[in-house]
């Protein structure tokens, strides 16, 4: 009895492992199909799954004769990298030091700014693009870097992770670094945020992520070829070349590959980042 | 212990310079905008001169627009689509990941790196994927002998953002609710084994009802996301065939920086917000429960 029922679990457990197994290629298929239609002659990205001869000619393409043609994909992504990293940069570093100000200083009105970042994140981002935008053109600012990375460069969010993070750091340490004289920058560079390392890196992580994959804004405010992100640059040549599937292909690989490595790089606090959203 | 009021003076002063430099941005890019959306919901305005009071005209007029209740009903429509499968799908995920020993990490990242996936990039992907002469197509040609028109199709089409909607976010979603279960303490199913419970009774009475928060965080994500869906149908239907892959942000966009219209976009902004709002709040009223454990 005993031993035919663990043999009935040992069956289903296989069973359930072949499941996730075939799912599991299900899911990377599109991922593996992509990689391999960059890499394949144009006439098999639609007959074959495997290529029967390697080429590089679409990255080619996309890399010179798409610069001939104006639109510069290497330029763009150089740009997309320099807006992404910027962007998560200042955001770790501002949510570091305003997140300090919010849970640990102590002074009046305090908790009326915290509770205007709470209320602030009741309103989705879509609300405001239109005005943003009016802003954005009333600085002067359309066509340039500044329109991208300026309304994004401080994020309500990323405060209120480093304030919470902070709450769990005893008052002591800050009181004995001030005894030893340390002001407060190195208080926060050199003692807060080694000590909330995985915070930093889930601000971090999930800002980079938002900025290299942001595709509506950059579209609105950037018409200028030469500046824009590889999202929107890929957009618009898929709009006005979409009979250039290999070229499009090997543009798509490029614009997810920096995500996927980044993402394996830091799986750990991705997943953590996912566990603390339901809390 | 008691600090000299200098010192006290001192830590307010630092704490006023970093929230001063917050609520100075946050006045800039955030309450400017928010002033700006409100005049212009209630004004006309094409861009340039001044805007005109225009009271609710704007409201009125996206009341009586048939594009907007067309909007409205493909919202619900990919809802209805979307919210089961992914809900199912990431929930079956969890339990299986639950149940699972072996090659954990294996399968999680399989399914994960799928949300990683930039939004132009995989609506490319898929839309050559699932396009007439595509491997999808040409698969179920060859086994079957038809094919499917998955984003030329009326009905079809929004179903299909659904679906590949759902791959992305399967696998994050599923590990949210992964999380909601390895928090219940497994001391509460070995009771229940030794009162005979089985193991579906287990499932309903445990698992399901502790979950509760992680199953209600999903439905927020979810509900959020469909409101702001906009890269998938700008990328793959424009918004066709026959508007009913419209989605609301698609419409702002093309109202406002298209048709010239940023009054009537801001108008339609704001409903959309507020109805995105009343979905949660719905939602949370419908499914949350507290949850005491002990």
């Amino acid at each position: 009895m005993r031993i035919g029922n663990r043999r009935k679990i040992k069956f289903g457990t296989i069973f359930l492992y072949i499941i996730m197994f075939v799912l599991s290629i299900i899911w990377i298929y599109p991922y593996l199909w992509l990689f391999l239609a960059s890499v394949k002659p144009s006439e098999e990205i639609f007959t074959r799954f495997l290529p029967t001869r390697l080429t590089l000619e679409h990255y080619q393409f996309i890399f010179e004769t798409a610069t001939r043609m104006e639109r510069p994909f290497i330029r763009a992504l150089l740009n997309s990298i320099f807006i992404a990293f910027t962007i998560t940069f200042s955001v770790v570093f501002t949510s570091a030091f305003i997140g300090y100000a919010i849970s640990k200083l102590r002074y009046r009105g305090k908790n009326l700014v915290f509770n205007f970042i709470i209320f602030q994140m009741l309103f989705p981002g879509f609300m405001f693009i239109v005005p943003l935008f009016v802003l954005i053109r009333t600085l002067g600012l359309l066509n340039s870097y500044s329109a991208i990375i300026l309304p994004s460069i401080i994020s309500a969010w990323g405060v209120f992770m480093f304030a919470q993070s902070y709450k769990s750091i005893p008052q002591d340490y800050i009181e004995a670094a001030k005894i030893d004289g340390a002001n407060t920058f190195w208080i926060i560079l050199r003692l807060m945020l080694p000590l909330t390392r995985s915070t930093a890196s889930i601000v971090g992580l999930f800002t980079f992520i938002g900025a290299w994959d942001n595709f509506m804004w950059p579209l609105i405010v950037m018409k200028d070829y030469q500046k824009m992100p590889l999202a929107v640059l890929l957009a618009s040549f898929n709009h006005e070349y979409s009979s250039y599937v290999g070229p499009l292909m090997a543009g798509a690989v490029i614009q997810t590959i920096p995500m996927v490595l980044i993402f394996i790089a830091f799986r750990k606090y991705f997943l953590q980042g996912i566990s603390m959203s339901s809390k | 212990m008691t600090k000299p009021n200098k010192l006290k003076f001192k830590e307010a002063l630092i704490g006023w310079q970093f929230s001063g430099i917050y609520l100075i941005y946050a006045a800039i890019f955030w309450g400017y905008p928010f002033v700006w959306l409100l005049i212009l919901a209630f004004s006309r305005w094409k861009f340039f001169g001044k805007p005109k009071p225009a009271g609710f005209d704007n409201f009125i007029r996206l009341f009586q627009d048939p594009i907007f209740w067309r909007i409205f009903w493909n919202t619900i429509n990919f809802m209805v689509y979307f919210i089961p499968m992914v809900v199912l799908g990431s929930f079956l995920f969890a339990l299986a990941l639950s149940k699972i020993k072996y090659f954990r990490t294996f399968f999680t990242l399989s399914f994960l790196v799928a949300n990683v996936s930039s939004g132009v990039a995989y609506s490319i992907l898929f839309s050559n994927l699932f396009s007439e002469t595509g491997p999808v197509n040409s698969f179920l040609y060859k086994v079957f002998g038809f094919t499917i028109p998955w984003f030329s199709d009326p009905q079809l089409a929004l179903l299909s953002i659904a679906i590949i909607v759902t791959w992305k976010f399967i696998g994050y979603y599923g590990l949210i609710l992964f999380a909601g279960i390895q928090a219940i303490p497994k001391s509460l199913y070995e009771a229940a084994e030794l009162d005979g419970a089985s193991k579906w009774i287990q499932f309903w009475k445990i698992t399901v009802p502790l979950v509760n928060p992680a199953l209600t965080t999903v439905l927020v994500f979810a509900i959020n996301l469909t409101f702001g869906i906009f890269t998938e149908p700008y990328m793959i239907t424009g918004g066709g065939p026959m508007r009913r892959t419209l989605t609301f942000l698609l419409h702002i966009y093309t109202t406002a920086f298209q048709r010239m219209n940023p009054s009537y976009a801001a108008a339609l902004a704001i409903i959309t917000g507020a109805l995105s709002y009343g979905c949660v709040i719905l939602v949370r009223k419908l499914v949350e429960r507290e949850v005491n454990l002990i």
